[in-house]
């Protein structure tokens, strides 16, 4: 019973991190119609931020996260205002943008492999490595305190949607784009600040995942999978069904690593992904099956 | 009052279907592909004056990546399903004819067509499931089957794991030792194009473009169009599961991360997109262009990071500023030159 426990408190601890990193995407999934591919490789981005802040001047990764999503969600707008902006007149818009946002992955890997090399890299605060013991159950204080500064970012940005001004016009836009128009909805401001809030996440998480995972550029590939199959099993574009999918398949992957060894736990997250777009494509809240 | 043969106007539809099927460009010059084909199985005769091995390595890679290009163009510029996840047939069709070569000494060459059957029947079940979705969800599907099949094979003994398997080379002279291999792929490549537009000239690959334009609209023209893309997902992992068979055997190993990395994959979507998706010379014009800037960036800055990078940024500006393709482009701008235009 205390090794059941114990799975699943590890299990949980991890679902936290996995939440603020997949709530990006479907933010931006949600209201731009953008499946962004590049996402992880731009959480690796925020994650060199935190690795060289804690390995040049020593600060705690958890202080460096408002820096790096700060710098993440600069580097959100100019992407917007290249690349994105003009494709919203393409006709096969959102099949267009998963190529493009490939290779814009592709691209963002590659510079980073340049310039920090393909090694793995890891932030070791203190509390890293170190645990709370309760009895016999152990709780990674990394892993905790992760989760808990992701379910705090999560839940303001939930009560951003839901209460402010802004946050209206958001879920308006994320509902329907033509009616909010309609309304006087600046769609296309809406656009860009949910873009660079979808980006800011991805670097916040950056700053959560350098110490909780070892990371090195050409990981985003996995990463891609696993958040994927996050979004996809939650319903594209809400962030509730994100967060709640982070927590199953964390905990499914977590007890599958436990019997059957570490290599199956993330095939959990592959054949998760595959299974649910075939078989129910619009996920556990999505409402109509947008992605078919 | 005249009364209409119910014959009469069948004859006539079919005929009318006929013509539709055989409607080729009267410019196009089938003539050009026949002479590059016949230099390339002459090229070899350099060979007696001096070692050009360099030279028939980058011919044969540039053909792997025709076969390989070719038969994703049929799924994803003939129908428009675009798939990141070829290279798992590359993989099988590989892994088949290896692990064969390995314990019973058959060429890869001899095996190729059969490890192709076998990729292309992993492809009609996979088909069968993935091809319900379409757009993003098709596309993230299958990378996940990349992934997917990247954990099976690294964590499957018999197949030697992530270590893989090493294969004999063949005990030839070094100057002969990659003619065999060169001959397999020039053929190959030869055969998939020939392949490629007969497909796109049948009735059937009428039928694939009339899914990609619109899968409603050519559903609701009687068109099969779940049988018509599924054996067009089959095809397109035979000549890709062909393709691995050899390469195999010519690289002597095989290896879940030479098959498996998504840069294999991302390289056939770029031929095609570079090139021209749904062209029968797009694969062929994407392939050259891609080995030359690939050989240009190793040359020059030498280092695979830069080449991811320059890989994307490619990518990226081909589908912002050229989404037809160099020969989409200019056939639109009515610039093709003749020696371009195979279909």
């Amino acid at each position: 019973m205390a090794e059941v426990i114990q799975i699943l408190i590890l299990g949980m601890a991890l679902g936290g991190v996995y939440a603020l990193m997949g709530s990006g995407l479907s933010l931006v999934f949600g209201v731009m119609r953008i499946v962004n591919l590049a996402h992880p490789v731009l959480i690796m981005a925020g994650a060199y931020v935190a690795y060289w802040a804690a390995r040049l001047y020593g600060i705690d990764p958890l202080l460096t996260l408002p820096i790096a999503a700060v710098i993440l969600a600069a580097t959100g707008v100019i992407l917007y205002k290249l690349v994105f902006e003009r494709e919203a007149r393409s006709a096969k818009y959102s099949e267009m943008t998963v190529l493009l946002t490939f290779a814009l992955a592709m691209v963002l890997e590659g510079a980073l492999g340049t310039a920090f090399t393909n090694t793995q890299r890891v932030t070791s605060p203190d509390y890293a490595t170190d645990a709370f013991f309760i009895g016999d159950i152990f709780i990674p204080k990394g892993q905790l305190y992760a989760g808990i500064v992701s379910l705090a970012i999560i839940s303001a940005l939930a009560l951003f949607l839901k209460y402010s001004r802004f946050g209206y016009a958001i879920r308006a836009t994320t509902q329907n784009r033509e009616a909010a128009e309609l309304l006087g909805v600046n769609v296309n401001l809406v656009g860009l600040v949910s873009f660079a809030i979808g980006i800011g996440l991805a670097g916040a998480a950056g700053s959560l995942v350098s110490f909780v995972f070892s990371f090195f550029p050409a990981k985003h590939w996995e990463w891609i999978a696993v958040l994927m199959s996050l979004v996809v099993l939650g319903g594209m574009g809400s962030i509730f069904g994100t967060v709640l999918a982070s927590f199953i398949l964390a905990v499914v992957a977590a007890f599958i690593g436990a019997y059957f060894g570490a290599t199956w736990s993330t095939l959990t997250f592959f054949v998760a992904l595959f299974v649910v777009l075939l078989v129910r494509p619009q996920g556990i809240f999505g409402e109509k099956p947008e992605l078919a | 009052m005249a009364s209409l043969d119910t014959n009469d106007v069948l004859v006539a539809r079919k005929a009318y279907n006929a013509g539709l099927v055989q409607e080729v460009s009267k410019e196009r010059a089938y003539w050009f592909p026949a002479i590059v084909l016949a230099l390339l199985l002459l090229l070899p005769l350099l060979q007696f004056t001096g070692n050009y091995n360099y030279l028939i390595h980058l011919v044969l890679f540039t053909a792997s990546y025709v076969v390989m290009a070719s038969g994703w163009n049929i799924l994803g510029g003939f129908t428009g399903y675009i798939s990141l996840g070829h290279n798992v047939f590359f993989a099988v069709g590989g892994y088949f004819a290896g692990m064969i070569f390995a314990r019973y000494g058959i060429s890869t060459i001899i095996l190729a067509p059969f490890a192709g059957l076998v990729a292309g029947l992993l492809g009609y079940l996979i088909g069968q499931i993935t091809l319900r979705v379409r757009g993003p969800s098709f596309i993230i599907s299958s990378l996940a089957l990349v992934m997917i099949f990247r954990i099976l094979f690294e964590n499957w003994e018999f197949v030697g794991g992530a270590a893989g398997v090493s294969l004999k080379a063949n005990d030839l002279p070094v100057q002969w030792a990659k003619l065999p291999y060169y001959y397999a792929f020039v053929l190959m490549a030869a055969f998939s194009v020939w392949a490629a537009y007969r497909i796109k000239h049948s009735k059937f690959g009428l039928g694939l473009r009339a899914i990609s334009k619109d899968e409603i609209k050519a559903e609701s023209a009687g068109i099969n169009t779940r049988f018509y893309k599924t054996l067009a997902f089959a095809i397109s992992a035979f000549f890709v599961g062909m393709a691995g068979a050899v390469w195999g055997e010519y690289l002597t190993y095989i290896r879940p991360n030479i098959f498996l990395i998504i840069l294999v994959s991302v390289n056939m979507v770029l031929i095609c997109i570079l090139g021209g998706k749904g062209t029968i010379a797009g694969p062929v014009i994407g392939a050259v262009l891609l080995v030359a800037f690939n050989e240009f960036f190793v040359a020059t800055l030498g280092a695979s990071e830069i080449n991811i990078l320059a890989t994307g940024l490619i990518m990226m500006i081909c589908l912002m500023f050229f989404p037809l393709g160099i020969v989409g482009t200019l056939a639109r701008l009515r610039k093709l030159p003749r020696i371009l235009n195979w279909d």
